[in-house]
């Protein structure tokens, strides 16, 4: 605690603090404005200063989420490989996601920081390379079996010696992606930043004089741990538990796979246990690492507590297990885990989500859609000579709703919202893909007495192609975006081709190398957010409102809500509510839904096949889960699902969000 | 200086409408001479502007110029208050606006929300029609559709439309016949198209630029013409000239057209007025400090040029892609919160007491310690502002300051009033350095304007800690922004993509493209009234390292007859503003932009002989400096008893209606011709 330091008075610490935050967001808006790769320019970066010990005193106020958790490890396994060997003008490259990176395109640069030749700390600025190599353009490899199949892995490498460029390290490293000339860009660009931070720290020690500058390094991480320390001691103590699923191990037959958080509050500490998530990992790249998921811990923690500034005295108090090694949360070498942003990452945020719900109720959250990358790569037939293309994308979504609100629309993921999408006029230029769609889309967020925030619908054409074609990266097209306290889900993530046309096909949410044709019409939808509280508990004007503008069709107004919406004039804008029917139509459903979910699912499943039921009929008012494609019933899955559904949404049916918020709190007092 | 024919009455007026006052500066235009006035703003703004011209003692009909900045669009913006407006766009398209980047300036707060896109989803229509990245129309515009949905605006009664089509930057022809579609059917309805707006690529940039103008255009266009109308009925002959973000002035002929220019305008005003300032002092780099009550506005000039911005909203995620003078705003004000957080710690703002309740020492009810206390107790404010009509409580800002600051912390409350300025100007500090050692430019460089009623205060520690050598206080701290609007002249931006390798560059058709540029400006300025031999164009060219995502701007001579100059001034600019250049590595330009000003007659100002005479203390009080051990006796002048070429030395405070200064000890603060306080810091 700064006052408890005799040598550092608190205005002093407050000022260094500050300046702190201020050298690290100066980091932060350096490669924001010279970096090379495009997925940099949307944000995916973070910075840190680091002590002389790896530890993190301050990290980015605008760093992505789940980079944060993970800039110590990587600093302290600089420190590790050249111990004695560091230098002033040395500057390492290090993207080693088995000694705490997160996936290889998070690709860190670190500088040590010398006042005169005293090393005081370093300085990391780390930042998503649009490609580090691979067998696949974007280095994310669905299909990849050993992390070889993905991308370059960097263990500490030094690239600047006492201030002398490596051009043949650098040279190596570049020329082992597919853009080497962006690489050597970004990889400047990041070292420059972490030059602004030494020099800046520098100006610090002259003016205060280096112990003061020394002993403020401890005191910041001293002063995060204490602070949370104090809100952490002010809850109850108790154990909640809770899972998310991940869709299926494609080694292992339909099936969802549970991530298992268990979380415990005791005096000023909280722990995560996640030793009894799936104990093997699965054979896709949608594991993590140590790195990958402790920063879905430390994010999903520090979301519960926005003030609170991070570094390395957050994670004194934040502690996780995360079981043996080998499982879908603690994979080893050599597993691919690219995928861990979509995967693990995902299902700890919104699990922490929820067992903080219980906790602080005022804050709760329902689920959120999960982050999605695609990729299309092939020749460009507009250009002479047919070069080489690649289309990214990504997608923003609908958040959870939250109590005594609607959730976000089209809000960037969990992952990091300031993670934005790419405007189409930009990608048109650079590829023969044409959107065709760019549009919320309609009853995507997930009804509940607070409706989830809206997903959007992504459609593009393929104007002149050749040699093309198409990998995605996502998840919960079966562990469907859930909703909390007798919310409802929202609906699959999955790619369509065609849909709706002779030639259409459902690619699902996990694929690479899908061939394409001149012509196809490709498109997705990101989830909506999931409901909070009962939607027959909604207000009908509010559902009204929400058919106005387009969000809620009629009939998903009658269907998920029990409100009967007419149209009056819809030129004028102008739907009213239907008193007596919606009286009606929600005693109806209140009467029957608990039977709906438990029909037989194979009969449901047929009548889905033969276009009786949709997918929202399916998931919201039955619980059954099929291959959207063709309709195939999946058993195991809407098993699961259905069990998810009687835990999370069944036992609040009938109440207000806020008699459930009390009923939390009163939980929470008995824990 | 004064011409023949000027009568001895005729003054040029400024006018800054803010949220709780008006100010007006009143510039004499044959003695050169200026007065200000400053009168509470009214409900209806117009009423407070031609209150404050009273208020001045100016009669309508003697006035040969008005500008004004105001808030008017700015709070329009926040409120939402503007009339109904619908936008028409590309099918698909509907939502661009809403999913805007799908980002947020808070990460972490998942119960903070972000605003509300300008048009609600219901009022935004969609018609069949496409352009694509070359501009080929791939899809005519369904002219049955865009007939409809024209039909419907007249039906819904709307006056204001958006018109904003995919890739319309390249080909505006589908927007223009959706124009013309609407003007058949809706003859009095108003259409933006983001094709005028802000031909640029980049689908939500220039929507969200388009739609902010379209709700504007009624707000600013029907302002306007009530406050010309106004001035004329008092015998005003001139143009009602409106200042704009770009730090240029429009007439209210195409204000209306240009609506979303205004939105920055009332923070543009304190920029320009500080660059004068410096300049009339003899320093073209400068780096202006505006502290109000509430927050503080930085803003810096370099070698005379303002710097300015293309990213730029009044809510994060709809931005207003005009070019805008470059403000960068922190919480730290007179009113900002001194409190002691969970872990111990000292912070200031950026929650402010506001001006209800006040600060502790306003005696209105406030108990927290701000700033504005602590310079209370200190004895730098004495105990009575604005000339008497405004008394401040000493008891009151020692016990806020005793119970929240002193007393956590076990320090004297004299030793509380010192850290919490010291933490104040630290946040400040670190802003300027954002703004100035961040961007490559050196402070020593510079001198420091400092104004708003608070800055002078604080303007000497901050010089020193970021090591600016001088600083300048104008004669009138609390009202300058108005100043910033007597100063400009009409100024119009056009702009046009340019996407392509400097390698590639045919200079034919770079000339021929400016010209273009060129042609709308003059045609701009010619509705604006500007006559030809008034007109001045300059061309910029933004270029970037090919690869790279932001560019950096870069003036050219006319005609283009090489880029090697250009090129090199980029490499130089990259070296300046990021640490580093890339001399070896391909160059690309990224869009093209002519700037097109209209000269107005320019006013000269009063200089006075400067007199060797000494000044002299009207007072004295007991003031705690931050060099010195103990509070001291210290005098205290009147600044309107200060005539040109006096001298006070430090330590020395002084007193004037709107603002107090503060001059430390060993600085020397002199009274220069324009009665601007220049103050010479040490270094350390």
């Amino acid at each position: 605690m700064a006052s408890d330091d005799t040598n550092l008075d608190p205005v002093t610490f407050e000022v260094l603090k500050n300046a702190y935050v201020n050298i690290v967001d100066q980091m932060a808006e350096q490669i924001f404005r010279t970096c090379y790769s495009f997925v940099i320019y949307s944000r995916d970066f973070s910075s840190a200063l680091c002590d002389a010990q790896g530890d993190t005193i301050m990290q980015g106020s605008g760093d992505i989420a789940a980079h944060v958790g993970t800039l110590h490890y990587t600093c302290k396994a600089v420190i590790d490989h050249f111990r004695g060997d560091v230098h002033p003008g040395d500057v390492f490259v290090i993207n080693d996601v088995y000694l705490g990176g997160t996936h290889f395109n998070d690709t860190r640069i670190v500088r040590p920081i010398f006042y005169r030749d005293e090393l005081l700390g370093f300085a990391q600025a780390n930042g998503h390379w649009a490609d580090v190599g691979g067998a696949v353009p974007g280095s994310f490899n669905v299909n990849a079996i050993d992390h070889m199949g993905e991308g370059l892995r960097i263990t500490p490498t030094r690239v600047w010696s006492k201030g002398v460029c490596l051009e043949d390290v650098c040279r190596l490293i570049a020329s082992n992606t597919r853009a080497p000339a962006d690489i050597i860009g970004d990889m400047q660009a990041q070292a420059e930043a972490t030059r602004v931070a030494e020099q800046e720290i520098c100006r610090l020690v002259e003016k205060y004089g280096l112990p003061t500058i020394k002993r403020s390094f401890g005191a910041v991480q001293d002063y995060v741990e204490v602070l949370t320390r104090q809100r952490i001691a002010a809850l109850p103590d108790g154990v909640w538990e809770t899972e998310d699923y991940i869709d299926v191990d494609p080694g292992s037959g339909e099936g969802l796979v549970p991530i298992r958080v268990q979380m415990t509050i005791r005096g000023d500490t909280v722990h995560y246990d996640l030793s009894r998530s799936h104990p093997k990992t699965i054979s896709s790249f949608l594991n993590a690492c140590f790195g990958g998921s402790f920063a879905a811990v430390v994010a999903g923690t520090k979301m519960q507590f926005p003030e609170i500034p991070l570094n390395s005295g957050f994670y004194r108090v934040v502690t996780m297990d995360l079981g043996p090694e080998g499982s879908v949360v603690n994979a080893t070498w050599p597993t691919p885990v690219a995928g861990f942003c979509s995967g693990p990452f995902e299902k700890i945020m919104n699990s922490i989500f929820e067992l903080w719900a219980e906790i602080m109720p005022e804050r709760a959250m329902a689920c959120t859609f999960n982050l999605d990358y695609l990729l299309i790569g092939g020749r460009d037939g507009r250009q002479s000579g047919h070069k080489y293309f690649m289309w990214y994308d990504w997608m923003v979504g609908g958040w959870g709703a939250r109590n005594g609100r609607d959730g976000w629309a089209a809000t960037g993921p969990v992952f990091g919202v300031q993670l934005g999408t790419q405007p189409f006029e930009g990608q048109e230029r650079l590829a023969p893909v044409l959107t065709r769609q760019n549009e919320l889309r309609v009853d995507s967020g997930g009804p509940g007495e607070f409706r989830g925030g809206m997903g959007v619908e992504k459609g593009v054409v393929m104007t002149q192609i050749d040699r093309t074609v198409v990998s995605y990266c996502c998840d919960r097209e079966r562990s469907v975006t859930w909703g909390l306290w007798g919310g409802l889900p929202s609906i699959p993530h999955g790619v369509w081709v065609n849909p709706g046309q002779p030639n259409e096909r459902y690619l699902g949410s996990l694929f690479s190398n899908v061939g394409l044709e001149t012509g196809d019409l490709v498109t997705r939808p990101s989830a909506g957010g999931g409901g909070l509280g009962d939607p027959l508990e909604r207000d009908a004007a509010l559902v009204c409102e929400d058919v106005i503008d387009g969000y809620v069709s009629i009939e998903r107004a009658a269907k998920d809500y029990g409100v009967v919406v007419k149209e009056i004039d819809a030129d004028l804008a102008q739907y009213e509510v239907d008193h007596q029917a919606t009286l009606a139509q929600r005693t109806y459903i209140r009467a029957n839904r608990l039977a709906w979910l438990a029909q037989d699912a194979e009969v449901i499943a047929a009548k889905y096949r033969a276009g009786e039921l949709d997918m929202l009929d399916l998931i919201r008012t039955h619980g059954v889960i099929v291959h959207w494609g063709s309709g195939e019933l999946l058993a195991n899955t809407t098993r699961q699902f259905r069990a998810m559904l009687m835990r999370r949404t069944v036992p609040y049916w009938g109440k207000s969000v806020a008699a459930v918020g009390k009923d939390a709190s009163v939980t929470l007092q008995t824990a | 200086m004064a011409s023949d024919g000027i009568a001895d009455t005729a003054v040029r007026v400024a006018c800054d409408v803010g949220g709780t006052f008006t100010d007006i500066c009143i510039l004499n235009e044959r003695s050169g001479r200026m007065h200000v006035a400053k009168v509470p703003t009214t409900a209806d703004p117009i009423e407070g502007v031609l209150a404050g011209i009273t208020a001045g003692g100016v009669a309508l009909k003697d006035m040969i110029l008005f500008s004004h900045g105001t808030t008017l669009a700015t709070n329009a913006l926040i409120t939402r208050r503007f009339p109904p407006a619908v936008m028409i766009t590309t099918s698909g398209f509907r939502d661009v606006i809403e999913i805007r980047r799908g980002n947020r300036d808070d990460l972490w707060d998942t119960y903070k929300e972000m605003a509300k896109p300008y048009i609600r989803r219901r009022d935004r229509l969609v018609v069949e029609e496409r352009v694509d990245y070359a501009g080929t129309v791939v899809v005519p515009l369904d002219e049955a559709g865009a007939r409809e949905v024209a039909t419907i605006i007249k039906r819904r009664g709307v006056k204001t439309v958006a018109i904003c089509f995919a890739n319309a930057y390249m080909n505006p022809a589908n927007e223009r016949r959706m124009r013309d579609i609407l003007a058949d059917i809706v003859p009095d309805a108003v259409a933006s198209l983001s094709s005028d707006i802000m031909p640029e690529i980049f689908e939500h940039e220039r929507f969200s630029t388009t739609v902010a103008n379209a709700v504007l255009a009624p707000v600013v266009g029907s302002y306007a013409r009530r406050l010309e109308s106004r001035m004329h009925d008092g015998g005003y002959q001139e143009d009602v000239l409106l200042l704009h973000s770009g730090g240029g002035v429009m007439t209210t002929r195409m204000a209306e057209q240009f609506a979303a220019r205004l939105a920055a305008s009332g923070i543009a005003a304190g920029a320009i007025a500080s660059r004068f300032v410096a300049e009339a002092a003899g320093f073209t780099n400068s780096i202006g400090l505006d502290m109000g009550g509430t927050s503080t506005d930085v803003s810096l000039c370099d070698h005379g040029t303002l710097r300015v911005t293309k990213e730029w909203f009044v809510e994060y995620g709809y931005p207003i892609c005009f070019p805008s003078i470059e403000v960068l705003t922190i919480g730290a004000g007179g009113g900002s919160l001194a409190w002691i957080d969970a872990a111990n710690s000292l912070r200031n703002g950026p929650q402010s007491a506001g001006s209800s309740p006040g600060p502790a020492c306003y005696g209105r009810g406030g108990t927290s310690a701000t700033n504005c206390d602590a310079n209370v107790v200190l004895g730098r404010l004495s105990d009575r502002l604005a000339g008497g009509k405004v008394s401040l409580d000493r008891a009151l800002a020692t016990r806020a300051l005793e119970s929240g600051v002193a007393g956590p912390l076990g320090m004297s409350v004299e030793d509380a009033a010192l850290a919490v300025l010291k933490v104040a100007n630290a946040n400040m500090a670190d802003a300027v350095r954002l703004l100035s050692i961040r961007r490559g430019y050196d402070p020593r460089d510079f001198a420091l304007v400092a104004f708003g009623g608070a800055g002078p205060l604080h303007g000497a520690a901050l010089a020193r800690d970021l090591s600016i050598p001088v600083v300048l206080v104008p004669p009138n701290p609390g009202v300058t922004s108005a100043l910033g609007c007597l100063l400009v002249d009409i100024q119009h931006d056009v702009t046009k993509m340019y996407l392509s390798n400097v390698a590639d560059v045919s200079i034919d058709y770079l000339e021929e493209s400016f010209r273009e540029l060129e042609i709308e400006g003059r045609e701009r300025l010619r509705n604006e009234g500007v006559s030809d031999d008034r007109m001045v164009f300059q061309r910029k060219i933004d270029m970037r390292y090919l690869g790279q995502w932001r560019a950096l701007s870069t003036t050219v001579a006319s005609p283009v007859t090489s880029l090697d100059e250009a090129v090199a001034a980029f490499h130089a600019e990259h070296g300046r503003e990021h640490n580093y250049s890339r001399p070896d590595a391909p160059v690309e330009i990224y869009r093209l932009s002519v700037i097109a000003t209209g000269l107005t007659t320019k006013a000269a100002f009063a200089e006075f002989e400067l007199i060797e005479e000494a000044a002299v203390p009207d007072a004295t009080r007991s003031v705690r400096f931050d060099e010195l051990p103990q509070a001291i006796e210290t005098p205290v002048y009147d600044r309107d008893r200060l005539k040109a070429g006096m001298k006070v030395v430090g330590p020395a405070m002084i007193d004037q209606l709107d603002s107090t200064i503060l001059v430390p000890p060993g600085v020397t603060a002199e009274v220069d011709r324009s009665l601007t306080i220049v103050m010479r810091i040490p270094l350390a």
